[in-house]
């Protein structure tokens, strides 16, 4: 009753390898905890984000065909309403962290050379610019407008507390790295390398690892 | 992350039922499931498995794991180890629980088993317990964490990672000139 068994290619189909639903579902799972225990806001990934929607659209309507009660449809439902969870709490996350961090994530967006990826998804970066102007019009009204002339300016970079990298996150390692260097906590302690084997889980840094997360050499857990 | 989000992730491993309706081939997006035969054993995810089990449509067989005799072995391993021992599923805790709980009819023995299970769980959450102690008074800056399952450090996450935060930031205030201090 469906074909969700087919192949489909990435959107601009050059670079990105063909994925097979399964898998498309897999990465979703794994893109969704690494944002959840990220303390900072991680690459978008609106491709996938789009795929996923378009399998789901896909099953919704050939859903619609099928007659009420059937055990198949049921069972499809199910697995529905599975992926849209992880969908939507996927995307609520990155929305939770765009509101905690608005300011430097717009100033991170702005700092980026041309050609290189967003970081946001053109709606999140929409959200985020209103979000700024929204708070920075609620503090001049209820606040700022009524201070000295000399306190009516406030730096949002320096209001908002920035994400900390330096927070300590747990992970499972997918391919094997050598000589992760990791920095002393004390000043009479020295720092060390460590192997981290595949299928290992630690507890470190974040800062240590953030590049192996978006390589995706490693999972967070 | 929410314990129960942590159930949901545990109702993605696979369990073997055996369904009492016949049923083609089903074309998930995650993958194909069946076809289902009434007698013969198939596998499917946990959470298709006890959606058929409440619409009393299969029987669930246990996993190998779920035995009296092969917990009581990983019970008495578990005490006498001090580190965290190999365990049978990494979602051991959760699968015990909904499967005792939806279909405690379908596995032998489901009392000893609940006992059995919720021993290693203490167990092993002790041992967590010390080695975060240790972590900490110790001041590392990396641990590695074999055989621990995600609801075990799920248990103690937020405690311990915005305990070492606190920590971090309270010693690199400490020290002047390292770092700027974060501004409120």
């Amino acid at each position: 009753m469906s074909d969700a068994g087919s192949d489909f290619s990435g959107e601009d189909g050059s670079q990105e390898d063909i994925m097979t639903p399964a898998e498309l579902i897999a990465k979703l799972e794994e893109t969704w905890l690494n944002e959840r225990f990220s303390p900072e806001l991680l690459e978008n990934k609106s491709e996938m984000v789009e795929c996923v929607m378009e399998q789901l659209m896909h099953m919704e309507e050939n859903l619609q065909r099928v007659k009420k009660g059937d055990v198949k449809a049921s069972i499809h439902r199910m697995e529905i309403d599975r992926i849209r969870f992880v969908l939507s709490s996927y995307l609520r996350s990155r929305l939770q962290k765009v509101e905690k961090f608005f300011p430097h994530v717009l100033e991170k967006e702005k700092s980026r050379s041309e050609g290189d990826p967003s970081f946001l998804s053109p709606e999140e970066f929409a959200f985020a610019k209103e979000y700024m102007a929204n708070t920075e019009t609620y503090l001049k009204a209820v606040a700022l407008k009524h201070m000295p002339p000399n306190l009516q300016q406030v730096d949002m970079l320096k209001a908002v507390p920035e994400p900390c990298l330096d927070c300590f996150v747990f992970l499972r390692v997918k391919e094997r790295q050598e000589n992760i260097l990791v920095e002393p906590e004390t000043d009479d302690q020295r720092e060390y390398v460590v192997d981290l084997d595949e299928g290992s889980q630690h507890l470190m840094r974040y800062r240590t690892i953030a590049p192996l997360v978006s390589s995706g050499a490693v999972q967070l857990i | 992350m929410d314990p129960s989000e942590v159930e949901f992730l545990a109702e993605k491993e696979t369990v073997k039922i055996i369904p009492n309706f016949s049923l083609d081939k089903v074309y998930l997006i995650g993958g194909d499931l069946g076809p289902f035969n009434p007698g013969l054993p198939v596998s499917v995810p946990v959470w298709l498995a006890l959606n058929l089990k409440q619409r009393q449509k299969c029987r669930i067989v246990p996993p190998e794991w779920m035995d009296a005799d092969k917990l009581e072995e990983i019970r008495e391993l578990e005490r006498k180890e001090d580190t965290f021992t190999p365990i049978p599923s990494p979602h051991y805790m959760e699968l015990t629980k909904l499967l005792l709980n939806h279909a405690a009819d379908n596995i032998p023995k489901a009392d000893e088993i609940r006992t059995l299970v919720k021993d290693i769980w203490d167990t092993r959450i002790a041992k967590l317990r010390l080695s975060a102690d240790s972590f900490i008074t110790q001041q590392e800056a990396h641990a590695k964490l074999d055989n621990l399952t995600l609801m075990e450090i799920n248990t103690t996450r937020t405690f311990l990672l915005d305990s070492l935060k606190y920590m971090y930031k309270l010693r690199s205030n400490l020290q002047p000139g390292s770092g700027k201090s974060q501004d409120y």
